[in-house]
């Protein structure tokens, strides 16, 4: 009994210490396999349909998968539908490995740059986010890929926003930049040229129309961040100073800062709005309760759409006010796309990119109301404005074009914009809601931003 | 003889009127609690216009089951704002159905293990391997998502169902194991040992005695470890990328800008998600109350 | 316990001593949590000791850094840990007292149970970022399912800015985190008061004691060991608390509602700081760990402590 006991123990450890030992191996294997750089499989067994037996003649990439990371919501999924032609025409298939608004489309590409889990060809990419793509090494340089000829047609402002460093790292496919949007049918005769006259007027607005709000801002993330540096620079303030330092917190920073929470406290803007993004401004435009504000030129043909909008054929546009600074407001930034470097495809990408970019693809945006990045396609549709119905449509697109040449203004291309950004909100919001004394709090928002830019190697 | 009787009486119905007041509480207090489940899903088939109205509207005019149309990339007569492109609905449900399951199995597997050496066996260090099992509860799939994500990248599990049911196995381990060591507590050992001189080796006697008697426990123990797998967020989000292995509750974020403008899609896909739960505890949750009461968890 | 060694089956072919078959049975369950838990976490440790930031290719160890600066450098880590453990003890605390309420009507109710106990375990069926996206729709200020009942009712439009305000937030949180977490407790609970034996209950009747007096008397001290389990599992899962109030409020605004987790996951992956936020999880962690054993030393002590051999 008991010797049969021991061999069986030891039978036993045996067996388990091979399994053991076996697990181990493998996954140590496994570890090594997978290297540190980038890897990438440009097809992924589980999704790629197998190959139509007889590639096509002519289909360039027949039977491959492009992957791409792409931006979603409000009107950006329209130019998607380009995408069924070029499958058709090249023979390859696109597969969204990622949709969802910016915001967490960039804190994933952030990750995934990071850790070197790039698993995509083609990825949306912005003016403001591309500082942080590049530092980290995920972008594949364009200027290989489209000659000079073919970027002649694109605004150059646009181009040249995303060279650095000697390269270009994104092709634009339509900027944003915002105007002033103000209600017709509230009694504003005309539209404000200062800030301080803009404060005034929202709060006589709100005083003269109950149930309607003077104005609103998008009051979290990015947005506030943004809105906040814009009227900063027209109020002749800055950021940084040519040290990196921050100073913001100067007084064009306070002036702002105090303005935003008297509108707050005066009631002129929505109770909420510290929880607007982009799409919740807009319903709140649409819904008829706003008198005046800043927002995209994006928007407009939802906001002409008699269905889904209140304010159809009720307002019109103006040139941001501006501030001490003689200068107006004007943050501006634009979509585009980018290859990434831990691509196989890039040649396909690039093919890819080119055919969205495309008058044809710029057309479709603009049909929606995006400002498309090709001075053609800019060109035809002022000519077609001239004739158009809705007599905003050719003021609006001058004006578009007019900011673009002169106030279109981009944040710091660093990859600390998005981090400082996200410092800065909170402390906005808490100016705004009354929580803290302006000059208090963009005093501490300073420091931290401080602390920070120290940390990322900014003073040396 | 009468005044025996007539105070009895009055007893018997202040008992009884006693017990209608409960009832009345009890329901009252259950469709209170219900309400915005049913308001969640009323809105789902509501006319889009009657939602946002001001003032608000109350008897719907009409119904219209247009949000899940949309959600299943079928043609709607209005084009809803924003939803472009169509969602892989079939692939998440695949993916949600496929990883909870193998996962709640797994947990369940290795849990009853566990749970069954934790109160069959007194070995050192069982207390402190007990309480080391119940700490990993404390830690949120936040704190370790993108030290997993890295991980599994590495390994080459990330965006892989494989990947998914290993995290989730090891996130529900705790709590199998703490409630099948309940279960098996609450069976009274002579039943083993009874088998046993009856001619069972112990094996058997676990398989062909305890066990039966547990399948209550087990099958409560399926649904909060199903619940889990079904719902979970933060790590899901982190390890998918892909309609190749994205569970529900990411594929749901993605669309957070639409639910903004469009509330109705958060409510039909709210519901969508509601509908397997509801009919797997429906048909289980006899055998949860069995299951429960066994005394398993008094602690 | 018999002392002769467990015989696995014929089929199995081996035999076990006692002091082997329970570690072996644990070991698919350890080995599973050390890879997918166990290896992270220690990933994370250490970079909690360096400067590591998403967006920056390298890192340095720098020590006890980050702790020493959430300790006594950052006013909103106190903030938001002092609201998370406040935040924990009042959700606690009332779905405790509605879990008890609803479980002893329901164990009382004489049909429908099987009904009722659907109808109730609904909304921990949700996930929670669901429940975080409905709430959020229900409290908002234009067309939010509260404002609008108090529209109907008063009569005036009352764009009450609940995600806003300052205590308003705080409470609509806890709220949705109530509403989620009672029905956990109700069935537990009233899975405890079912498997209560009955005589006491029979003797009290005979004795003219009302069913107010039962419950105090008996009902309650006899549930004891499951309100202990009930409250420490829901502490666990609360202090844990994310995906709600991520997706109501995102911690804010400004800060109003922010939770540890919140903050962990702005200061982590939003300002790019993840080393801080590893450093913010592992004190958290620490203070979880501690709070679990605390609880569970107690529990252990009424499982086993009665003691089997």
């Amino acid at each position: 009994m008991s010797g049969e006991k021991k061999i069986s123990r030891r039978e036993f450890l045996k067996v388990t210490g091979l399994a053991g030992g076996a697990i181990v191996a493998s996954s140590a294997l496994a570890a090594c396999g997978a290297t540190p750089t980038p890897t990438v499989e440009a097809t992924k067994p589980a999704e790629v349909k197998p190959t139509t037996a007889p590639a096509v003649i002519g289909k360039p990439f027949a039977g491959k998968t492009l992957r791409m990371h792409a931006i979603t919501g409000a009107n950006y999924d329209e130019l998607y539908k380009l995408i069924p032609a070029w499958e058709e025409k090249t023979g390859a298939k696109v597969e969204f490995v990622f949709k969802g608004n910016g915001f967490e489309t960039d804190k994933r590409l952030v990750q995934d740059f990071s850790a070197g889990t790039v698993d995509y060809d083609v990825c949306w990419d912005h003016s403001s986010f591309f500082s942080q793509y590049v530092k980290l090494d995920g972008l594949e340089p364009l200027e290989n890929y489209w000659s000079e000829d073919e970027l002649k047609d694109f605004i150059p402002r646009l181009v040249d926003a995303t060279r650095r460093d000697g390269h270009l790292w994104v092709i634009p496919r339509h900027f944003d930049i915002s105007c002033l949007h103000y209600r017709t049918d509230l009694g504003i005769t005309k539209p404000p040229e200062t800030w301080d006259e803009f404060k005034q007027m929202a709060i006589d607005i709100t005083k003269n129309n109950p149930g309607v709000f003077g104005t609103q801002f998008a009051g979290k993330e990015e947005a506030i961040s943004g809105r906040f540096y814009e009227i900063l620079t027209a109020e002749g303030g800055n950021l940084f100073n040519d040290k990196w330092e921050p100073t913001f917190n100067e007084s064009p920073g306070v002036k702002v800062a105090t303005m935003l929470a008297e509108l707050y406290a005066a009631g002129a803007m929505p109770p909420d709005m510290t929880n607007f993004l982009w799409e919740d401004v807009a319903k709140q435009w649409v819904s008829g309760t706003i008198g005046m504000y800043t927002e995209w030129y994006g928007w407009y043909s939802y906001f002409q759409d008699p269905a889904s909008s209140k304010v159809a054929g009720k307002f019109d546009l103006a040139r941001q006010p501006m501030g001490n600074g003689k200068i107006h407001s004007g943050w501006a930034g634009h979509h585009g796309f980018s290859i990434t470097k831990a691509s196989k495809e890039k040649d396909m990408a690039a093919d890819l990119i080119k055919w969205l970019t495309s008058p044809e693809g710029n057309e479709l945006e603009a049909k929606l109301g995006f400002l498309v990045s090709r001075q053609s396609v800019w060109d035809k549709l002022i000519a077609e404005a001239a004739t158009a119905t809705d007599p905003l449509a050719k003021k609006r697109l001058e004006l578009a074009l007019l900011q673009a040449q002169e106030d279109f203004k981009t944040p710091p291309l660093i990859a600390e914009w998005l981090p400082m950004s996200n410092i800065l909100y909170p402390i906005l919001q808490k100016i705004i809601l009354g929580d803290v004394d302006p000059q208090k709090g963009l005093d501490d928002a300073a420091q931290r931003v401080y602390d920070m830019m120290k940390q990322a190697g900014y003073y040396a | 003889m009468a005044a025996k009787i007539s105070p009895f009486k009055s007893y018997r119905r202040t008992v009884r009127t006693s017990r209608l007041a409960q009832n009345i509480i009890l329901w009252a207090i259950v469709l209170f609690w219900f309400l915005p489940v049913f308001w969640i899903i009323l809105t789902s088939v509501r006319i889009r216009n009657e939602i946002d109205a001001m003032p608000p509207v109350w008897i719907p005019s009409g119904f219209s089951f247009d949000s899940y149309k949309i959600i299943f990339g079928m043609p709607t007569p209005e084009g809803a704002f924003g939803l472009g492109g169509s969602i892989p609905v079939i692939n998440y449900a695949r993916n949600s159905l496929v990883i909870a399951f193998y996962s709640a199995t797994f947990a369940i597997a290795i849990g009853t293990m566990a749970g069954f050496a934790f109160s069959r066996f007194a070995f050192r260090g069982k207390n402190n391997l007990f309480l080391g099992f119940m700490l990993v509860r404390a830690i949120p799939g936040i704190a370790l998502s993108l030290p997993l994500f890295v991980l599994f990248a590495r390994l080459g599990l990330s965006d892989t169902i494989a990947g998914m049911v290993i995290t989730y196995i090891a996130l529900n381990v705790p709590f199998t194991t703490w409630l099948m060591d309940g279960f098996f507590r609450s069976i009274p050992e002579e039943l083993e040992d009874a088998a046993c001189i009856d001619g069972c080796s112990q094996w058997s006697a676990f398989v062909c005695v305890v066990l039966p008697l547990t399948l209550p426990g087990i099958a409560a123990t399926t649904i909060f470890a199903f619940l889990t797998c079904w719902n979970e967020f933060a790590l899901a989000s982190v390890i998918t990328r892909t309609p190749a292995s994205r569970t529900f509750p990411p594929a749901l974020f993605e669309f957070t800008g639409q639910f903004v403008s469009d509330w109705r899609g958060m409510t039909a896909m709210s519901v969508l998600m509601l509908i397997p739960a509801v009919i797997f505890v429906a048909l289980v949750q006899r055998q949860l109350m069995e299951g429960l009461t066994s005394g398993a968890i008094k602690g | 316990m018999t002392t002769q060694p467990i015989t696995t089956s014929k089929q199995l072919g081996f035999s076990l001593s006692e002091k082997q078959l329970p570690l072996l049975l644990l070991l698919p369950g350890i080995l599973i949590m050390v890879f997918v838990i166990g290896f992270p976490m220690l990933y994370s440790l250490y970079l909690s000791f360096t400067n590591f930031s998403l967006t920056s290719p390298t890192h340095q160890f720098i020590g006890l850094q980050n702790y020493a600066k959430l300790l006594f450098h950052d006013s909103l880590f106190w903030a938001a840990l002092g609201r998370t453990v406040l935040f924990m003890t009042l959700a606690v605390n009332v779905e405790l007292l509605v879990g008890l309420a609803i479980a002893q009507l329901m164990a009382n109710a004489a049909r429908g149970q099987g009904f009722l106990r659907t109808i109730m375990m609904m909304p921990m069926m949700f996930a929670p970022i669901l429940v975080g996206f409905q709430f959020k729709w229900f409290f908002n200020a234009q067309i939010g399912l509260v404002n609008n009942i108090l529209y109907t009712i008063t009569g005036q439009p009352h764009f009450i800015p609940w995600l806003i305000q300052k205590p308003l937030g705080f409470i609509t949180i806890l709220l949705a985190e109530i509403w989620m977490g009672t029905p956990f407790m109700a069935i537990i609970l009233e899975a405890g008061i079912l498997s209560l034996p009955a005589e006491p209950f029979e003797a009290a009747e005979v004795d003219g004691a009302s069913g107010w007096q039962k419950f105090q008397m008996l009902t309650l001290p006899m549930l004891m060991p499951f309100i202990y389990t009930a409250m420490a599992i829901r502490s666990l899962d609360l202090a844990r608390a994310y995906d709600v109030v991520s997706i109501m409020t995102g911690g804010g605004p400004a800060n109003r509602t922010e939770l540890i987790w919140t903050y962990v996951n702005r200061l982590a992956f939003g300002e790019h700081q993840f080393a801080a936020g590893a450093a913010m999880s592992y004190l958290t962690v620490i203070l979880s760990f501690a709070f679990t054993w605390y609880l569970f030393r107690n529990l252990l002590q009424a499982r086993w402590g009665g003691g089997r051999g």
